[in-house]
Order: structure tokens, then C-alpha cells, then sequence
């Protein structure tokens, strides 16, 4: 079988995410939340047959949760779990899958969408999608202006205050430069027809594109899917009832 | 250009000076390029050859900061198509159908002609992949391609083309100098060329145009305008003094750097670093968005290799042979995945042979290096702080430092930018600002990546001479290079092709 993920378009995932952090917001107890976890267990199968997960970007997630449940517990008081677990839970219901759909979302597709299928602007949604795609270079720049600065005796030694200098040096330089790249790339894109985009007037050119954006069942399916693990927090009280 | 047609773009007393520079960059510029017309635009390093570019395609405002005067004038409705130097600029989309598609698509073509003027593009450019080939894994010669193939599928009636073989090696610069002659051949399409090195196109384009750059007798303004052959050989020695590499000219001479200023602080002697059977396979790039995943690479395989002291190492071979590679592993970037690369004592003076795993400070203690894109190495606010930024790092007392930075700025004509934000400098000045930054502290290996790639003869001659002046002095170098005028200055050469020694 292969998963919904691999068939859907890229506003779907987007749309799934946003259900289940609405779904997350109404997380009211240890029970409700672990039996949203349960159905997002069973769920997940459905969604990502086939596909691989990075574990360590779920790193982040898990150290987000981890974190919100413990600092939870340590600044009540009195100190009790269980709403810490409540806190806990509640982020892990949207922040995980949030961060595995997030991944199914191509930068192209999702212009080739928000031009289409929700009508936006060409020109912003344009500028979104290069500014995507320059985000996806900047850990290779970083990569290789940290090497630059390690042969030039620039680079952090094993104390921490060095590495958090050195990060934060890096940082700034990694932004100039992406400032000046942009304004490269704002040329190219420019001289071939971005500009008559902004013409005023009724000889402004329409934009077509290349690729349709077609919304597809599977892209439904994954919504439904995501509405009913949504639901399951909120409808667990009514079905059992609390405190029984 | 001939009478009865109309010029396709027209550049009237064009002038421009950048924010908060004192003169123009140019000045009272009239040129006019008809149909049909194949001109190519030369001038030394820094002279405006690029701002004039932009100034026709009419991007200029808007994207560079700075004070315009004049005017340019196309016809109504008339398409630019502008390729820049850096084909990574220019990559819009992840595919490369997407890619070649952005042009028409802005123009509102319908999805049927989009296809086919894909499909047409990249038969013009004879691209040998499909539209759905990814764009990050082209060499520098198939990116030059694709950029031209989104340009061109545009069906510009006016291309400009600034510098855009400067990067390839000799066999993708011939490759992308056929496509654009191809894809121009039988059509009107007015043709504007920015190059360095004048040769390849001598009999496919048929005027010159010289800038003259700041220190020329029209400063700012066209030293010559003509017939190409004509022009050529009526002011070829006026060009050559400008820095342009006039075909049919000897190389320049490297200039002469005294020792002292180059001089290792502890010389090293006999062989300085080994690899014996080293590897590397480069690990697949991570990415934050998307599904789509590249494969391991293997970048170089059982390579042998020895840098001595005071002699100059040129790794030579074609693009993608693994040449930049080899240079990281020998000056302790990368360490090998296979196989050994190690400092002798004479280098490591105390440290594990593994210079890979040496600490920034103690690789920069022994180690200088320039990639092939210098502008990594430019740190700091002022030129003089990017000079001094190792020495400093490394405590080495001021005076002595300050004394080498300042020589050497002298000899490399960087005197006068001594406080200026090394960030604004011309491609040719940042590359001699990178080669000296990384000898002002006194370390044992060179390593310089493609050190020439685009640079006037001026600059040329100034890295030569201080990579030749640096081997004189005892270090050990190594320079990969597909300029065969700067291997012939190499004590040794070694040639890769496909990551193995060939």
C-alpha cells in the first residue's frame, strides 16, 4: 500500500496539521490525551506507508514535549504530574505530526497550489517559493563558511561562551549573505518576466503554470483521517464518561 | 550598426555611480545594438562591465543602490534575456523543466507551449538530461546550460550574457559558447557577451566594445567601439595594458613578491603532507522541505598524492574530476573516508598527523587557504581587519603582522582599500584580498582552489606570483586548476579524472 502522503498535494499536509493543533487545544485530561496519541498511532500507518521519517527532526519534537511537561511540573505549585502530563500531551498531539507533515510540503508544489487552487497572487507566492528554496541552502552556506573560518583560526574552541560567539557570528555573516544572494537572485528572476508580473494596468500578464495543482481524494482522505484523530480527545468524555 | 533598422537597445549618456562611492562606475555611455547585431563587451576588473549589463536590461534600479544618469531605450513589448555570471543565481525551481518554465509562465503562456518550448530550450543548449533531472546535481557547466535555456525560452529579442563561461573549464565553456552561437544563428536576436578571455569568441562575434574603467584615459566611458578583428588590431596593446586577455598575447608574467612577505614563520622541510590510497564519499545533503533525496557521492578513490615544501602541486583534470576535493582533504578541511592523509612532523611540528582533526587555531597556525568562491574567507569590516583576522586569532604579535598585511597590500594594488569593507571590493580585488589574508600569518601549505577562474590578466599575474613566490619561500603548494598557463609554473602536476589519479 502506498501512503496517503505520497499522493497528496502539498496544502493538504498544511490543513491536517492545522486540524490536529485545534484538535490538541482540546486535550482536557491524561486519558483524552493518550487516546488521541492511540488514534494517531493507528492513523499514521495510513499517511506514511511507504515513506521514510527522519527520527532526528522528531528529535526536536520529543525535546519540545519533554520540556513543556517538565517545566510544567517544576514551576506549579504544588507540583502535580498531571496537569504537566496534560501540557505534555497536548503538544505532542500536534507538534509531531506537525513536523512529519511538514516534510511532505515541497516548496514548488506549494506555488504551484497557492497559485491555482487558492488564487494568491503570483508575485508573493513567487517570492515565497525562492525564499523556500534559499532556506533549504542556507545549512550547506553554513557548512561551508564555518570551514572557511576554521582554517582561518576563526573557528570555536570546546568552551561554550566560544561556541555560542561563534554561532551567533556566524549567523549574522550567514544573513548578509543571503541578503546579497537575494538581490542576485531578484535579477535573474527580473529579467525573465517577473517584472511584467508587477505591470500596472490591463496588460499586466497573466501567469500561467506549468504544473496543475489538482486536489485529489487522497488529499480529502488525509483532512477526514486528520478530523477524526482530532476528534477523539473531544469525543472521548461522551463516550466515557469521566471519572468511571 | 546599419542604418534603416531599429536598434534594439539604445543607451544614451548612461551614467552610474554607486551609493557612496565618489566617481561613476560609468559615464556618458552612447551605444546602440541593432538586430541581429553579435557584440562583445570587454574592460578590466571592476570597470562596469556587469552594472552596464543590468543598465540595458533595464534591472539595474531597483536592485543596486546608487545615482543614475541617461537613459536607456528599448522598443515596446521587446523580451531581455539576462544570463549572470554565477548559474546558481539564477536556479528558480528544484526541476529542471520547472526551471526552464518560469519565463513563459510569467508570460502567460498557455501549459501545451510551455512544454514545447522546453522541450526546444533544451535542445538549443543540447542539455543531456530531462526536465525532471534535479537542479542541484548539475556540474557548473549544466547549470550554464539550464540558465541559458530558461533565457531562451523566453524568446528574448535582445540576450545579454555577462560572463558566462568564466567559471567552466575549457571543454563546458566551448559547450555553452556552441549553444549560445546555435540557439543565436539565423535569427535576429541581438547578442551582447561579457567575457575576460576574448579567444574563444574571436570569429563568432563581430564588434567590440571596451570599457574603460576608472584609471583609463575615459574614465567610466568606452575605450574603443568597433569592428572586433579591426579593434583588436589597431589598439590590441592598449587593451592588453587594461588587463583584457587579448587573443594571440603571451601570459603575463607573475609579479615579484619578496620572500619575506610570504615567508613561513617555521619553514618546513622535504615532504610536508602525504595521502596514500585516500577516498572520500561525500554524504547526501540533508533538506529541510521536500521529498526528493540525493545519493552518496563518490568524490575522489585510492588518490596518492605529495605536497613538499617549496614546491607548487597542480592538480589538473576536468570538472568534476574531484580536484577541489583533493585540495580540502590535503589542507585538513575533510578528512578521508578511506585511506590516509597526514602532515609529516616538518608540518605538524608536535600534533597527530590527522590535520583534519587538528583545532581551527592549530590548522590555522600551518595551514592557508582559498576556495574557489574567495569571498568565504572575507571576514571583518575593513580590508586591513580581513588581512590581519588570522594573525590575530593566532596572538602573533601586531606590528609584525601589520608590516606583512601592509607589503603585501602594496604589491597587490590594495593600498587604497586598506579601509574599505572588503565586502564591496570587484571580483579580481576580493580574490587577491583572499590569496594575501591567507599568508599574512606565516603558515607552512597553501591550498588555492581554481585561483584564476575569471580574473583579468592583472590578477592573474598576482596570484601566480604569489603562489610561485610562496613555493620560493618553502612552503608547500598545491593549486588545482584547469589554466594551463598557471600549471606550467607547477613543480608538480598530477592529473585526476573521475576522482582517481589518471
Amino acid at each position: 500500500m502506498t501512503g496517503l502522503l505520497r499522493r497528496t498535494g502539498p496544502l493538504s499536509p498544511l490543513l491536517a496539521g492545522f486540524v490536529l493543533m485545534a484538535g490538541g487545544l482540546t486535550v482536557r485530561d491524561v486519558a483524552g490525551g493518550l487516546a488521541g496519541l492511540a488514534a494517531l498511532a493507528l492513523a499514521a500507518p495510513f499517511a506514511l506507508a511507504g515513506s521514510r521519517v527522519s527520527w532526528l527532526r522528531l528529535l526536536a519534537g520529543v525535546l519540545a514535549l519533554a520540556s513543556v511537561t517538565w517545566s510544567n511540573w517544576l514551576l506549579a505549585s504544588p507540583r502535580e504530574l498531571e496537569p504537566a502530563l496534560v501540557a505534555g500531551l497536548r503538544v505532542a498531539f500536534f507538534v509531531v505530526p506537525g513536523i512529519v507533515l511538514a516534510a511532505f510540503v515541497d516548496p514548488s508544489e506549494l506555488g504551484d497550489h497557492l497559485g491555482q487552487r487558492l488564487r494568491l497572487p503570483a508575485r508573493p507566492v513567487l517570492a515565497g517559493v525562492a525564499a523556500l528554496q534559499q532556506l533549504d541552502d542556507l545549512g550547506q552556506e553554513w557548512a561551508s563558511m564555518a570551514r572557511a573560518r576554521r582554517v582561518r583560526g576563526l573557528g570555536p574552541d570546546r568552551s561554550p561562551v566560544s561556541q555560542v560567539r561563534f554561532a551567533a557570528d556566524l549567523t549574522f555573516s550567514l544573513l548578509v549573505q543571503a541578503l546579497r544572494r537575494a538581490e542576485r537572485m531578484t535579477v535573474a528572476m527580473e529579467a525573465r518576466g517577473y517584472a511584467d508580473l508587477a505591470r500596472p494596468g490591463p496588460d499586466r500578464a497573466r501567469r500561467t503554470w506549468l504544473h496543475p495543482a489538482p486536489w485529489t481524494g487522497a488529499d480529502t482522505t488525509l483532512v477526514v483521517l486528520a478530523a477524526a484523530v482530532a476528534l477523539v480527545p473531544v469525543l472521548l468524555p461522551l463516550v466515557v464518561p469521566p471519572g468511571s | 550598426m546599419k542604418t534603416g533598422m531599429r536598434a534594439r537597445v539604445q543607451a544614451r549618456g548612461l551614467g552610474w555611480t554607486p551609493l557612496g562611492a565618489t566617481s561613476p562606475v560609468l559615464c556618458g555611455i552612447d551605444l546602440e545594438v541593432g538586430p541581429g547585431e553579435r557584440v562583445l563587451l570587454a574592460g578590466p576588473s571592476g570597470s562596469g562591465k556587469s552594472t552596464l549589463l543590468r543598465a540595458l536590461a533595464g534591472v539595474l534600479e531597483g536592485v543596486e543602490a546608487g545615482d543614475p544618469t541617461g537613459r536607456v531605450t528599448r522598443p515596446e513589448g521587446e523580451r531581455v534575456g539576462l544570463l549572470l555570471q554565477d548559474p546558481r543565481d539564477a536556479r528558480v525551481a528544484d526541476r529542471v523543466g520547472r526551471d526552464v518554465a518560469y519565463g513563459p509562465e510569467n508570460a502567460g503562456l498557455p501549459r501545451p507551449e510551455i512544454r514545447e518550448r522546453i522541450a526546444w530550450a533544451l535542445d538549443a543548449v543540447a542539455f543531456p538530461y530531462g526536465p525532471e533531472r534535479l537542479t542541484s546535481a548539475l556540474s557548473g557547466g549544466e547549470a550554464q546550460r539550464l540558465a541559458l535555456a530558461g533565457v531562451l525560452a523566453a524568446r528574448p529579442g535582445l540576450l545579454l550574457l555577462d560572463e558566462p563561461t568564466s567559471m567552466l573549464d575549457d571543454a563546458s565553456a566551448r559547450r555553452v559558447r556552441d549553444a549560445v552561437l546555435a540557439a543565436v544563428a539565423g535569427t535576429d536576436i541581438a547578442l551582447v557577451v561579457v567575457e575576460h578571455r576574448l579567444a574563444p569568441w574571436v570569429g563568432v562575434l563581430d564588434r567590440l566594445v571596451v570599457l574603460g574603467g576608472r584609471g583609463s584615459a575615459s574614465p567610466g566611458g568606452l575605450l574603443a567601439d568597433g569592428p572586433l578583428e579591426a579593434v583588436l588590431a589597431e589598439r590590441g596593446p592598449e587593451l592588453l595594458d587594461t588587463g583584457v586577455w587579448v587573443p594571440g598575447a603571451p601570459p603575463p608574467t607573475p609579479i615579484a613578491v619578496p620572500a619575506r612577505l610570504v615567508a613561513p614563520r617555521t619553514p618546513p622541510a622535504g615532504d610536508v603532507v602525504v595521502a596514500s590510497g585516500a577516498g572520500l564519499v561525500r554524504a547526501p545533503r540533508r533538506r529541510l522541505l521536500g521529498r526528493t533525496r540525493t545519493a552518496p557521492v563518490v568524490a575522489l578513490e585510492g588518490v596518492d598524492a605529495v605536497v613538499r615544501a617549496g614546491g607548487l602541486l597542480a592538480v589538473r583534470g576536468p570538472s568534476g574530476a574531484g580536484k577541489s576535493s583533493l585540495v580540502d582533504l590535503l589542507v585538513g578541511l575533510d578528512a578521508p573516508t578511506s585511506g590516509s592523509v597526514g602532515a609529516t612532523p616538518a608540518l605538524a611540528a608536535g600534533l597527530r598527523p590527522d590535520l583534519a582533526r587538528w583545532s581551527s587555531r592549530e590548522l590555522a597556525a600551518r595551514v592557508g587557504w582559498v576556495p574557489q568562491a574567495a569571498e568565504a574567507t572575507i571576514v571583518g569590516s575593513t580590508v586591513r581587519d580581513c588581512l590581519l583576522a588570522g594573525a590575530r586569532a593566532l596572538r602573533r604579535p601586531e606590528a609584525e603582522a601589520g608590516a606583512r598585511a601592509e607589503g603585501l597590500a602594496e604589491i597587490l594594488g590594495l593600498t587604497h582599500a586598506l579601509d574599505r569593507n572588503p565586502h564591496r571590493l570587484s571580483g579580481g580585488e576580493t580574490r587577491r584580498l583572499a590569496v594575501a589574508s591567507a599568508l599574512v600569518h606565516g603558515p607552512g601549505l597553501l591550498g588555492l582552489d581554481e585561483p584564476t577562474v575569471g580574473q583579468d590578466r592583472h590578477t592573474w599575474a598576482a596570484v601566480a606570483g604569489l603562489a610561485g613566490a610562496a613555493a620560493d619561500a618553502g612552503l608547500g603548494v598545491v593549486v588545482s586548476t584547469h589554466d594551463g598557463d598557471l600549471a606550467a609554473h607547477a613543480h608538480d602536476v598530477l592529473t585526476l579524472r573521475e576522482g582517481r589519479v589518471a
